[in-house]
């Protein structure tokens, strides 16, 4: 070390081979110099001490023991390493962690990445790009399980101007990264960080102050949160979840709004159902009377005006949505058959009440293969009548096939024309990511000569389809004629998601130039303009009553946003996922929304409070491509890339809350923390690089074969559909 | 220390010109060029996960550069893979390229055109019925699914869970084993000899009112069915057994409490097996034509069947229709199989089955019943078989009066 000149920052400045510590020595002085330098020095010392100037002779050997050997000065502070300070102090602060006591350490190591990362970002800031390689490929190992994603974006960033051009590298230079630490951890930090000033503590602490947001909190306020017993719990397994709070866009639980001193309040939600119109719920009860009057119920059905009342009564009246605030056409003779149908099928169906005794409850799934596809089909919608199904292939043309093997008419069809069972429609010019048909129940053919017949009547179908594609533009499609409607053009980059409102007519697209848009099926231009994600929008989901949407990004994001559609503001924000999310529901109760991400992690989250429910995870990675609930919200189903459909149970795990059991049960279990302790970190990385941990929520699991499932959906029966691409 | 070469770089460099560039600009270089590369694919990656894809394709590198605002590159497609060719332009230096084919447009003008891929169609099947996966083709077999992560494992995991979903290990165990209480055991053994004692029909009547009747002998059904399948299948000479087998069947199937449809399977062959069996009893022992009775007893139970359970079961009365049609057909078949086979087509089938698959085959069949006529040991025989038709053909008239066709006349004159 000594022999080398040290390298100064002006001359690391500049072409990269001449910069850090691997050039070759090419001092201007030489070895010439040196050899003078040295001399004259030892000429001097010996010159004083001949003539007995004793003390000026100290003087001289104490401040020339600060320089090596060719007189320049010895680094003392790690700062004048150059490039190399930061793999040192990482270390420095890796060890420290690693040695630091064990209810700290699940805290201390969330710290870790966000100082990677930074000191990642500073070194080819600061034209290190060879320092910066070794850096990142000696310390990236731990995180690519939790941020592979990231990792990967990061790792080719080289230069200076890279930064300015990696959509990550501007997320973590320009946003504080937020973290929570109990007040002990974080004083622990601050001290050790001082005491070791001169070995790097000063470039930690600087990564500290400028580029994260700790925020401390007392463990005793803080509660079930962060107490004692949640981190011993954790301690055994959960570690790599980053906390709820956690991470770039990191919110106060709960709110949407991400200023540092935000009121703790919550902005209230209206999550009880739309109310009807008057006009419609009369006409639909009398509706309903008169089938009951035809139909008496059998046994101990209820009949179906107590069903519908039931219905209307079950929400308090004060968490309902306006219905002044949200215009929607009249409704039509069509809206009320489909509302009586509605009440029917909700008392006819088949019910799932949760687990009953330790069992989940018998789903029954019915899955649809599409062949000779070749991997182009992008995504499969059913309809709500389940009478159609539709594809959006890569092809840019979109297929819509009658399940009931129905030839699909059109009445400006010639009359040469060979009727099929499917139908093209074609205008796009680029893949089609999305697909959803209007609203629509299966309305029965009016029953003949005294059996009810299976077949539903025509006029049950849905009337139109929406379509977003690579182009830009989404799509309103008639299934009258099978025409194109309308162009709906104002998204800049592909559209992602496109979904229709639960009561139609409006309608809420997502876009990789992220942005999601409101429109409704009349007007040509959004109606609202959804901004604040910081990457693409991939998902859209709606609330059951209309009144809000839910949103989630992939990329640097990765968080859920709930918005007000009146208002256009954003109501909620749940971040917590580490992979792109690729899938939202909302619960038909309306007060749990379910996203999952291509790591295969469902996570649950409650509208009300705003806070995490649970994870769930077994699916294996690729993705979960569509989930869905039960009628009753008791189940929740998702399909993916594994090419299996899983069924969830969605109850909250009382045992891992409430911090007794934990207290009381967990006395065994930390014998088995202790005894394990030695190759605890052996198990968790040969786990981790197993496959995925399937988790005691999942009630049962069914495999396709070779077929990943695009689409899985509960129909108003409880029944669910699932469809997905055989591919060999 | 970039994974791209900088070598390439200075190849690209000399190949429009420049000569001699700075060492440090070439480093620079590689390293930006890197990370062009890795903004396009990330890019790329995006729209490979949202067309639901595992394989990144030359189209998704395309819409990327679109994205990015980059012309995108021309002339490659993903159906085909891509051809590299090498070249050596020295000593451990190959250089590979996208191999270019030359086709000669004679040829690919007259070459036929390729086959038209095969349409998108789909399929249904039932992936899971009430929490089971049925173990039908279309869903994939244990061992097929043996690397997959299924079912929750760990502390809180519910091993019921697994084992009702039927991806049970072995180590998992049903809590509940079939167990078959004394009192059963002792009721099912005396049943079975009652039925089959011949000397004691007060006995043997008691044991079908029980049968008729009892609401507790759901855990037996496996157990008779089992039986029955034993004894028919072995006593074929005894016209006692069979018959008696049969009248177990009558008495199930008319228990109310009963729920027979899961083994209605393994009933029909047994039923069908005295109803077209090549040889029924013994001739010496209970004369020739005494089997009819037992035929015709197996025929209304056979209808029955098909009646109760035929509507749940959408291939039964197919399937038996199948097998009936086929022992008709087949000239070398002894009578009593042509009567039964007449006797089930007709109740399974109908006037309609009557119509389509009998009538056509009357002519054909006529030789046969002439040289069995003509043939004094079986003459009897063949009157059976011939009032079996009549009875067809009597209920093709009640159906459709005006539609008795010139066959039935003709074979009705013949036949008086």
């Amino acid at each position: 070390m000594a022999q080398q000149p040290p390298p100064s920052r002006t001359a690391s400045v500049g072409p990269p081979s001449a910069g850090g510590m691997n050039a070759p020595a090419t001092t201007p002085g030489g070895g010439q110099g040196q050899n003078s330098n040295q001399n004259l020095n030892q000429i001097v010392l010996e010159y004083l001490s001949k003539k007995g100037y004793s003390r000026t002779e100290a003087m001289l050997r104490k401040e020339s023991a600060n320089t090596d050997a060719n007189g320049q000065p010895i680094p003392s502070r790690v700062e004048d390493t150059g490039g190399k300070m930061y793999s040192s102090t990482f270390n420095l602060v890796q060890n420290w962690i690693e040695s630091s006591l064990d209810i700290y350490k699940p805290e201390l190591k969330r710290l870790l990445w966000p100082i990677f990362v930074h000191s990642f970002l500073n070194l080819i800031g600061d034209f290190y790009p060879r320092d910066g390689q070794e850096f990142f490929t000696t310390f990236r190992e731990p995180f690519e399980a939790e941020h592979e994603d990231d990792v990967r974006a990061l790792a080719p960033i080289h230069e200076p101007e890279h930064l300015q051009q990696n959509n990550i590298a501007q997320l973590y230079r320009n946003n504080k990264y937020r973290l929570t630490m109990s007040h002990m951890a974080y004083t622990s930090l601050v001290m050790f960080l001082e005491q070791h000033e001169r070995e790097g503590g000063m470039v930690v602490l600087h990564i500290v102050q400028n580029f994260l947001d700790v925020r401390t909190v007392d463990r005793q306020t803080a509660g079930g949160q962060k107490g004692l017993q949640r981190l011993l719990a954790e301690r055994n397994g959960e570690q790599d979840a980053p906390a709820e709070d956690e991470g770039i866009p990191g919110h106060n639980p709960g709110s949407a709004n991400m200023d540092r001193n935000a009121p703790t309040v919550l902005s209230k939600l209206s999550l009880g159902p739309m109310p009807m119109e008057a006009d419609l719920m009369e006409d639909v009860k009398a509706e309903l009377q008169d089938h009951d009057s035809t139909h008496p119920p059998a046994g101990a059905q209820n009949t179906l005006v107590d069903e519908f009342e039931q219905r209307i009564k079950r929400e308090p009246m004060d968490d309902v949505p306006s219905r002044d605030l949200l215009p929607f056409p009249p409704s039509t003779a069509r809206d009320v058959a489909m509302e009586v149908q509605k009440v029917k099928e909700n008392r006819d169906r088949f019910r799932i009440e949760g687990r009953t005794g330790g069992v989940g409850p018998g789903i029954s799934v019915t899955m649809f293969t599409f062949h000779n596809t070749f991997d182009s089909i992008n995504c499969i919608e059913f309809s709500g009548d389940n009478s159609l199904v539709a594809a959006g292939t890569a092809e840019s043309y979109i297929r819509v096939w009658s399940l009931d093997n129905r030839a699909l008419t059109s009445p400006t069809d010639p009359p040469s024309y060979q009727y099929s069972s499917s139908r093209r429609l074609v205008g796009h010019s680029g893949p089609v990511y999305a697909l959803s048909f209007s609203p629509s129940v299966a309305i029965p053919e009016p029953a003949t000569n005294g059996h009810s017949s299976n077949t539903t009547s025509p006029d049950s179908q849905p009337r139109y389809l929406l379509s977003s594609s690579a182009d830009t533009t989404i799509r309103l499609w008639s299934l009258d004629t099978w025409t194109n409607l309308v162009v709906y053009r104002a998204h800049q980059s592909p559209v992602w998601d496109v979904r229709f409102c639960p009561h139609g007519h409006y309608f809420v697209s997502s876009s990789a130039d992220r942005t999601a848009r409101l429109w409704s099926t009349p007007q040509i231009a959004p109606l609202r303009l959804f901004v604040g994600h910081d990457s693409d929008v991939e998902t859209v989901a709606w609330h059951p009553n209309g009144a809000y949407i839910f949103t989630a990004s992939g990329g640097g994001d990765r968080t859920v946003r709930m918005w007000d559609i009146v208002r256009g503001s954003a109501v909620r924000m749940f971040t917590g996922h580490t992979g792109n999310i690729t899938a939202l529901a909302c619960s038909p109760s309306g007060h749990v929304i379910a996203s999952a991400d291509d790591r295969g992690e469902i996570i649950l989250w409650s509208l009300p409070t705003g806070r995490l429910i649970k994870r769930m995870r077994g699916h294996g990675r690729g993705g979960i491509w569509s989930l869905d609930w039960s009628v009753e919200s008791s189940v929740l189903v998702s399909g993916g890339a594994d090419g299996t459909v899983r069924v969830w149970d969605v109850q909250e795990n009382k045992e891992s809350q409430q911090g007794k059991v934990v207290g009381e049960g967990g006395a065994g279990t930390k014998i088995d923390g202790t005894g394990g302790a030695v190759g605890g970190a052996a198990v968790a990385k040969s786990k981790a690089k197993k496959d995925v941990v399937v988790s005691p929520d999942q009630i049962s699991a069914f495999p396709t074969k070779k077929s990943p499932v695009y689409k899985v959906r509960f129909t108003q029966m409880n029944l669910v559909m699932a469809a997905g691409a055989y591919l060999p | 220390m970039s994974v791209w070469n900088p070598e390439n770089v200075v190849d690209v460099a000399e190949s429009i010109g420049i000569t001699s560039l700075n060492r440090d600009v070439i480093d620079h270089l590689a390293r930006d060029v890197e990370f062009r590369m890795s903004q396009v694919l990330e890019e790329a990656l995006k729209f490979m996960r949202h067309a639901k894809r595992t394989t990144l394709t030359t189209q998704d590198i395309s819409q990327a550069l679109r994205l990015l605002e980059v012309e995108p590159l021309y002339g490659y497609e993903s159906t085909r893979p891509l051809r590299f060719g090498e070249a050596s332009i020295g000593p451990g230096q190959p250089l590979f390229y996208v191999e270019d084919e030359e086709v000669d447009f004679e040829k690919l003008i007259n070459a036929p055109l390729p086959k038209v891929p095969r349409e998108i169609s789909f399929t249904a099947h039932w992936l899971a019925v009430e929490g089971v996966q049925p173990s039908i083709p279309q869903n994939p077999t244990q061992a097929d699914q043996r690397n997959q992560e299924l079912s929750a494992k760990g502390p809180g995991a519910n091993p019921t869970l697994a084992a009702v979903s039927g991806n049970d290990n072995v180590s998992v165990k049903p809590l509940v084993k079939h167990v078959l209480s004394k009192e059963l055991q002792l009721y099912f053994e005396r049943i079975c000899s009652a039925i089959l004692d011949d000397s004691n029909d007060e006995y043997r009547a008691a044991a079908f009112a029980s049968l008729r009747t009892d609401p507790g002998l759901h855990q037996l059904i496996p157990y008779f069915v089992q039986f029955l399948a034993d004894k028919v299948t072995h006593h074929l000479r005894s016209l006692f057994i069979l018959t008696q087998s049969m009248m177990l069947i009558a008495a199930l199937l008319e228990n109310p409490s009963l729920y027979l449809a899961p083994y209605v399977p393994s009933i029909v062959p047994s039923v069908l097996t005295c109803l077209i069996g090549k040889h029924l009893g013994s001739p010496s022992l209970d004369g020739t034509t005494t089997h009819f009775a037992l035929r015709d007893y197996s025929a209304s139970l056979l209808s029955s069947i098909a009646r109760k359970y035929g509507p749940s079961s959408s291939t039964l009365k197919p399937r038996i229709a199948r097998s009936c049609l086929k022992h008709f057909l087949d000239s070398h078949k002894p009578l009593g199989t042509h009567y039964g086979a007449i006797l089930g087509l007709t109740l399974i089938a109908g006037a309609d089955g009557v119509r389509e698959l009998i009538l056509p085959n009357l002519k054909a069949y006529d030789a046969v019943l002439q040289e069995a006529v003509r043939d004094d040991a079986r003459a009897e025989e063949a009157g059976y078989v011939i009032d079996a038709i009549k009875k067809a053909l009597d209920m093709l008239r009640e159906d459709h009066a005006e539609l008795r066709g010139a066959v039935g006349e003709v074979l009705a004159s013949r036949m008086d």
